[in-house]
């Protein structure tokens, strides 16, 4: 085994703190879209009386509008050519009409019957989807592109993802906000007044981005071939070559060595999350509630400071050892952590519980902080064997499959509690048999999907050589002709 | 050595830009930590306009550890609803005569009332001795309701308690799987003049029509104390030697050891109503399958709730909320006993909590 000296970032790669910032600014309110709509819908089952099966069609059908939208504003905004760029202006308009529409979208009208709610609310949504993804796309795919340094890139991910953090923070508190009734004369017009503030700042902070980041890429494809074409015959090839690069992106092999790694760690992690839950609340604490809660409100709480820990740690041990490696110890102390689990659940001592929440972290600290910067790598060989920059697609796909799962392991999560034979009615007094049942696979689906993660990623073939070898070559081919677009305001 | 302090020094010179920046995300980490102090601040100073609740629960007696945890459930929820509305202060005052007396019921209900209190729950020791009592706190203006045994002729406005029929079928239902359908058995039928007990007996009379496999020697009544109980079992077995099966309505028997020298575990299949910690060793040893457990915490909390449902949301309540019984067996004895000591029971073998 040779000992590496990783390469130091050139003073030309470096992103200054105030642009990671800003797009960290971006992260913030990705987290707080991709969440804020899930936090709050229980208004519309317990404000408005919607049956929970509707406000569950609700979130799931976005989810399917998602699967074509999210690759369609990938390849728009890997394809635009404008003196603004191809990212900013999706990000700045974007951000505007998603922040707009939000503030709306919860206007509900009352006294209303539970169908014009539910279609209200779904039209609404799907335009909110819409926009959000107009916001989202060009902004993780302007993620990959602000810098072409292997080590660069994770420092930037990295920001993003501490950052990004703060919204999940915020996010569960919402209920308490909206059915504040010193505020608020029920948890509707909590809601209302809620979703345009949230709408203000998506809207200010979510063009933050937009404003201050320059962008390095410009379309790779000569203008004059489109003036020549027809509409119908643009419409045409560009179908053509949205459905050619949907196939290569999806084929490409370091890609969907990353999506599986994510999918695996990070839906194995959500599948489990209500189980903990009801173990610590049913089996530790012997079905009292009140304890249940604060020890996951306390389990919680340390495990969004070791995520952020993690993050900063994550970034920095990968400039030493590079990101396969971190990624591989990164889960491998989240698979230890949730085989810890096991010995952690100990009704005589419920404290115990809380051991596991540092390990469990580091992993999901490490995760989208490689992860973003891997798929950025992954970008710069599909432009050396493709000669396109398609950030967008890459992206737009990458995240689709995490939205997509985490919906699968919501619904999926339900399935598995029944099939332990979990009766809520008898609240601690479950089966032996159920709690065995309930442990067994809320230790072993983590570990067993990080242990799959740890596979899938561990065969990933950018190191940190051959990444700068991709890169001398790209610059070799670009040589001086590569197109920097002039930001409108940059450093 | 000195070198390395130069180095170091020079390393943390920071640029302004850097500066803004760490200073930027320091405060980003203590958001989430402030954001919690400034509620929990908030939270502590009483804003203008609170209403304040008080309800008065009133226990058949004050020792009876089913009545303690129904207690500790009023508290719970009480303090539980005053933190979810920044406007409400609910408040439980708890009342309970030493032994059961509803005489001395009916006058913490009246006491109660000139006291000012906004609402009362009570369990009725004797449901005609209590109408009264019930119907002039209603006329004065005060919501009662009652849980565990009910006043179903007085003014209450809802009653939180089980189904007893119900409870009769699960116990049939339950013995007639552990002796295979067939065979006889016997139901001990406690206190005839209880109606909830004779619910209970109906229920079960009611479902042994679906196993033609199992007869019935006879219901048989006692006096509701442990000697008593087992007594009539003993001289019941005797007539009956070949005896499967007993089913209990209520679990005298099993509220002390007696019962442990008396019959052979497993031999004859036994399934009770209630499930206290005093009874839990008979499952533990096979003497007893299956108990049907109250959920007695639920008594105070599902009641408390119903009261500011009705009083603060000004909602309606059902006039008759069913608690729903819980069969503990060996397969959740370790559940049940650590629910137990959730809702606030003793005297629970410590290794029951780990099973």
């Amino acid at each position: 085994m040779s000992t590496k000296v990783s390469q130091q970032t050139p003073e030309k790669d470096r992103i200054s703190n105030g642009q990671k910032f800003a797009y960290g600014l971006g992260g913030i309110v990705n987290n707080l879209l991709g969440g804020a709509i899930g936090f709050m819908s229980i208004v519309l089952n317990v404000g408005l009386g919607i049956n929970p099966a509707l406000v569950g069609t609700l979130q799931a059908i976005p989810r399917l509008t998602d699967a074509i939208t999210d690759p369609i504003m990938g390849y728009i905004s890997d394809k635009t050519r404008s003196r603004f760029g191809r990212r900013r202006p999706y990000i700045f308009i974007g951000a505007i009409c998603v922040g707009l529409i939000f503030a709306l979208m919860w206007q509900l009208p009352p006294g209303n019957s539970e169908m014009f709610y539910f279609w209200f609310f779904l039209i609404g949504s799907i335009i909110f989807y819409l926009f959000y993804t107009m916001f989202a796309t060009p902004w993780v795919a302007l993620g990959y592109e602000l810098t072409s340094d292997y080590h660069e890139r994770t420092r930037l991910m990295g920001v993003m993802n501490f950052m990004g953090q703060f919204a999940w923070i915020s996010l569960p508190w919402f209920y308490a906000i909206m059915e504040n009734d010193r505020l608020f004369s029920d948890s509707v017009e909590g809601a209302c007044t809620l979703a345009i503030v949230i709408g203000i700042f998506v809207a200010i902070v979510g063009a933050v981005p937009a404003i201050f980041l320059k962008e390095r890429f410009a379309a790779t494809e000569d203008d004059s071939e489109h003036k020549k074409e027809s509409m119908l015959a643009g419409i045409k090839k560009n179908v053509a070559e949205f459905s050619k690069g949907l196939v290569t992106t999806v084929k490409r092999p370091e890609f969907l060595k990353l999506c599986a790694g994510t999918f695996f760690l990070f839906n194995g992690i959500m599948l489990v999350g209500a189980f903990s839950s009801y173990i610590t609340i049913f089996y530790v604490c012997g079905g009292d509630n009140d304890m249940g809660a604060k020890y996951m409100g306390l389990f919680g709480t340390i495990n969004t400071i070791s995520t952020l820990i993690s993050i900063a740690v994550v970034t920095w041990i990968s400039s030493r050892i590079g990101k396969r490696k971190t990624f591989i110890i990164a889960t491998s102390i989240t698979m230890i952590g949730s085989l810890l689990k096991w010995f952690s659940y100990d009704p005589m001592a419920p404290w115990k519980v809380l051991l596991p929440a540092p390990m469990i972290a580091v992993g999901m600290g490490a995760l989208f902080t490689l992860m973003g910067s891997m798929i950025a790598d992954v970008c710069d060989l599909d432009e050396l064997e493709t000669g396109e920059r398609r950030e967008g697609m890459f992206g737009s796909i990458y995240w689709w499959m995490v939205k997509l799962g985490m919906a699968l392991a919501f619904g999926l999560s339900g399935y598995l509690l029944n099939a332990t034979g979990f009766v809520v009615e008898y609240g601690g007094a479950q089966n032996s048999s159920t709690f065995f049942y309930m442990r067994l696979v809320d230790v072993l689906i983590p570990a067993g999907a990080a242990l799959i993660a740890i596979f899938a990623v561990g065969s990933f073939k950018i190191t940190e050589e051959k990444a700068y070898e991709i890169r001398s070559e790209l610059e070799k081919r670009r040589g001086n002709e590569v197109k920097e677009v002039v930001a409108l305001q940059g450093e | 050595m000195y070198e390395i302090t130069i180095i170091n020094l020079k390393r943390f010179k920071m640029k302004f830009s850097n500066f803004i920046f760490a200073l930027l995300l320091g405060g980003l980490v203590i958001y989430s930590p402030g954001c919690q102090e400034i509620s929990e601040e908030l939270a502590d100073i009483e804003p203008d306009g609170v209403d304040t609740l008080e309800i008065t629960m009133i226990a058949k007696s004050s020792f009876n550890p089913v009545f303690l945890s129904a207690k500790k459930g009023a508290f719970q929820e009480a303090a539980e609803l005053s933190e979810k509305y920044n406007l409400l202060h609910v408040t439980v005052n708890w009342e309970a005569p030493e032994n059961e007396d509803a005489s001395v019921q009916a006058e913490m209900i009246r006491k109660a009332v000139n006291s000012g209190t906004d609402a009362i729950i009570v369990s009725c020791s004797d449901k005609d001795s209590l109408t009264a009592a019930i119907n002039n706190a209603v006329d004065a203006g005060v919501e009662v309701m009652t849980f565990d045994s009910d006043s179903p002729d007085s003014k209450r406005f809802a009653f939180y308690g089980p189904d007893d029929q119900k409870m009769g079928k699960m116990l049939i239902s339950r013995l007639a799987e552990l002796i295979d359908g067939k065979g006889k058995i016997a139901i001990l039928g406690g206190n005839p003049h209880a109606p909830n007990l004779q619910e209970r007996v109906a229920g079960m009379i009611d479902t042994l029509a679906q196993f033609p496999g199992i007869e019935n020697v006879g219901v048989f009544y006692h006096n509701e104390t442990e000697d008593d109980a087992i007594a009539q079992m003993d001289s019941v077995q005797k007539m009956h030697p070949d005896l499967k099966g007993w089913a209990m309505v209520g679990s005298w028997a099993l509220f002390g050891n007696k019962l442990l020298e008396k019959i052979e575990p497993g031999k004859i299949k036994i399934v009770a109503v209630d499930a206290l910690p005093v009874q839990l060793k008979y499952i533990k040893q096979n003497y007893v399958q299956v108990l049907l457990g109250q959920p007695t915490y639920r008594w105070g909390k599902t009641t408390v709730e119903a009261i500011v449902k009705k009083m603060h949301e000004k909602e309606k309540v059902k006039e008759i909320l069913r608690l729903e019984a819980i069969p503990v067996t060996i397969e959740n004895l370790g559940g049940w006993s650590r629910q137990l000591r959730a809702w606030g029971y003793t005297n629970i073998p410590e290794e029951y909590f780990v099973l």
